[in-house]
């Protein structure tokens, strides 16, 4: 067996509440990414997603547990992995051009080269003409659009993406899953995907872990999707093998959505 | 108010600025002037005020004339206004650096905090004496109360800007692996900026009254020593002359940094 993209072992979070107790957010989850596969979270909102992310980004140390990436012990900010954050992100002093070359910027890239696959980027992702404008002046879906060309034109290792999509219109969404779906196809790299819409973790993933509702989460299921790839993201959603697939997972989901909202949205 | 305006090809577009329009705004204001000042030579002309005091518009007007043909003032402005620039670049220099270093270093922080306070509630104009006796009667004592007064303005500015940073851009340009100086550089300096540049307003005004009050203590030269001179013999009129001359040109860098701001900070939303 290779070694994992990810390997968290027995993880555990906690934060100070405001009253000076401790609260729970991550309770001993062990979970292995093998490299290469495309992974789908889902769990009943707050109950830590974005925490998990944050832990791979290396951006939050665990109160007990390890991190490895690569096999590597993880220690400060994860160099494999890029991050689109749930929130804006973008820098709002740069334009579309100089937030989507930051990352080679960083790196040293001379301004020509950067510059020159920053078009290529900003094209891949439709913001073609709107690159001399600032992010105040783009739609959500047009910002979201050069976020992802601007964590993945470093080519990262491994792709940390919180909740994506949930901000976009169905059609826009369609549009953006398949064109996530043939950039995977091209680079297959690694890809810890957030979402709290069932159907789109199906459809893009090999893999659904469903998260139990928060304190302490857990992993409540894990499923493989043997789905046939490449796959059309409105198509397969009519496929048998899915439907039966989200009847199973959902039925592990409800209840934690349940159990999450009697305990009143915290 | 119109929500909409006309661009240059005469296609009307969506105004996104609550901002009434410009040229009504400067017709007020020049009509505000107007009637002030109107309203100073008419009281002085019907005996409501003493022109001994308050002098009058025309005779105001009349010495700023005469001194700009007789060049009587231009050594003591050029003076002023060098000091005043160089209290003005070395405080906001020196702020800034402290302000990042300070905002980045936490010990620094929390160990100099009170010590920081306590020379921020100094009244610095007792200062000046003090300043005179160290620096001497030339330009340096008056730039040394300048940057008392600027570097604590821009100090606090540039520090709370960089504590209000967003955690989310701070935490995306660490995952694009940007280096401590680029976080500085792409990330907390135009984050700071918003805050620097509205302590620069008020800071450019602070370096001229640093100047003005050093020279009316104790100088040979300077817009402060006319007004000290004008001053000793009741000349209210020298004194309002000096006192209009120099405003008008801290107006006209004001101006300039307003436009730098302007640019600067294009990317701003403004609504
Ligand atoms: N920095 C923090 N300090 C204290 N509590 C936090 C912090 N960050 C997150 N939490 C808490 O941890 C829990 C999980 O938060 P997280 O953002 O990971 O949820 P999530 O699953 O991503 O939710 P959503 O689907 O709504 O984005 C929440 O109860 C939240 O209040
Ligand atoms: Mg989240």
């Amino acid at each position: 067996m290779t070694t994992p993209a990810v390997s968290c072992r027995k993880i555990t979070v906690r934060f100070a509440t405001p009253s000076g107790g401790a609260h729970t957010v991550i309770g001993d989850i062990s979970l292995d990414v093998e490299d290469g596969t495309f992974v789908a979270i889902v769990g009943p909102s707050g109950c830590g997603k974005s925490t998990l992310l944050n832990l791979v980004a290396g951006l939050l140390q665990p109160q007990l547990g390890d991190i490895a990436i690569f096999g590597e012990p993880l220690t400060g900010i994860n160099r494999h992995a890029g991050y689109l954050f749930q929130q804006d992100a973008l820098l709002p002093w740069r334009t579309v051009l100089d937030n989507v070359m930051l990352g080679l910027v960083f790196r040293g890239v001379p301004r020509d080269e950067a510059t020159q696959r920053a078009r290529q980027w900003i094209a891949r992702v439709g913001l073609t003409g709107f690159e001399d404008r600032f992010p105040h002046l783009l739609s959500g879906g047009m910002r979201k659009r050069a976020a992802i060309a601007q964590s993945w034109i470093v080519d990262p290792r491994i792709l940390l993406m919180d909740e994506p999509f949930s901000a976009l219109d169905v059609q826009t969404r369609q549009v953006m899953e398949t064109e996530l779906l043939d950039l995977w196809q091209e680079s297959r790299r690694t890809v810890l995907f957030i979402t709290h819409d069932l159907e789109e973790a199906i459809a893009l993933a090999d893999r659904v872990v469903v998260l139990s509702a928060g304190p302490a989460a857990r992993i409540k299921g894990d499923y493989p999707v043997a789905l046939a790839r490449p796959r059309d993201v409105a198509e397969i959603r009519l496929d048998p093998e899915f439907v039966e697939l989200y009847r199973q997972i959902w039925a592990d989901l409800r209840d934690e959505v349940r159990q999450s909202q009697a305990q009143g949205f915290r | 108010m119109r929500m909409s305006r006309l661009i240059d090809d005469g296609t009307s577009v969506a105004v996104t600025s609550a901002k009434p329009r410009l040229s009504l705004v400067t017709a007020l204001q020049i009509l505000v002037f107007v009637v002030l000042v109107a309203a100073w030579q008419l009281g002085a002309a019907l005996g409501w005020i003493d022109p001994f005091f308050f002098s009058r518009p025309s005779d105001i007007a009349a010495k700023i004339g005469e001194w700009l043909v007789t060049g009587y003032l231009w050594p003591h402005l050029a003076v002023t206004l060098t000091e005043a620039l160089l209290a003005f670049v070395i405080g906001t220099v020196s702020g800034v650096a402290c302000g990042l270093a300070f905002a980045r270093i936490e010990l620094l922080a929390a160990v100099f905090d009170p010590y920081i306070r306590i020379l921020n509630a100094l009244p610095r104009v007792i200062l000046a004496p003090i300043l005179i006796l160290w620096f001497g009667l030339g330009m340096a004592s008056k730039v040394a109360l300048g940057v008392t007064l600027v570097f604590f303005i821009v100090f606090f500015n540039t520090f709370q800007g960089i504590r209000e940073v967003d955690p989310v851009v701070r935490n995306n340009a660490r995952m694009l692996q940007a280096s401590d100086r680029q976080l500085l550089r792409h990330v907390y300096l135009p984050s700071a900026m918003a805050w620097i540049f509205s302590s620069l307003h008020t800071s450019i005004g602070f370096a001229l009254v640093g100047a003005v009050v050093g020279e009316y203590i104790g100088a040979a030269r300077g817009i402060g020593y006319v007004v000290a001179q004008a001053q000793g013999v009741f000349d209210t009129t020298s004194v309002f002359a000096g006192l209009i001359l120099t405003s008008a040109v801290v107006l006209v860098i004001d101006l300039g940094i307003h436009r730098l701001e302007r640019h600067l900070l294009r990317w701003r939303p403004r609504i």
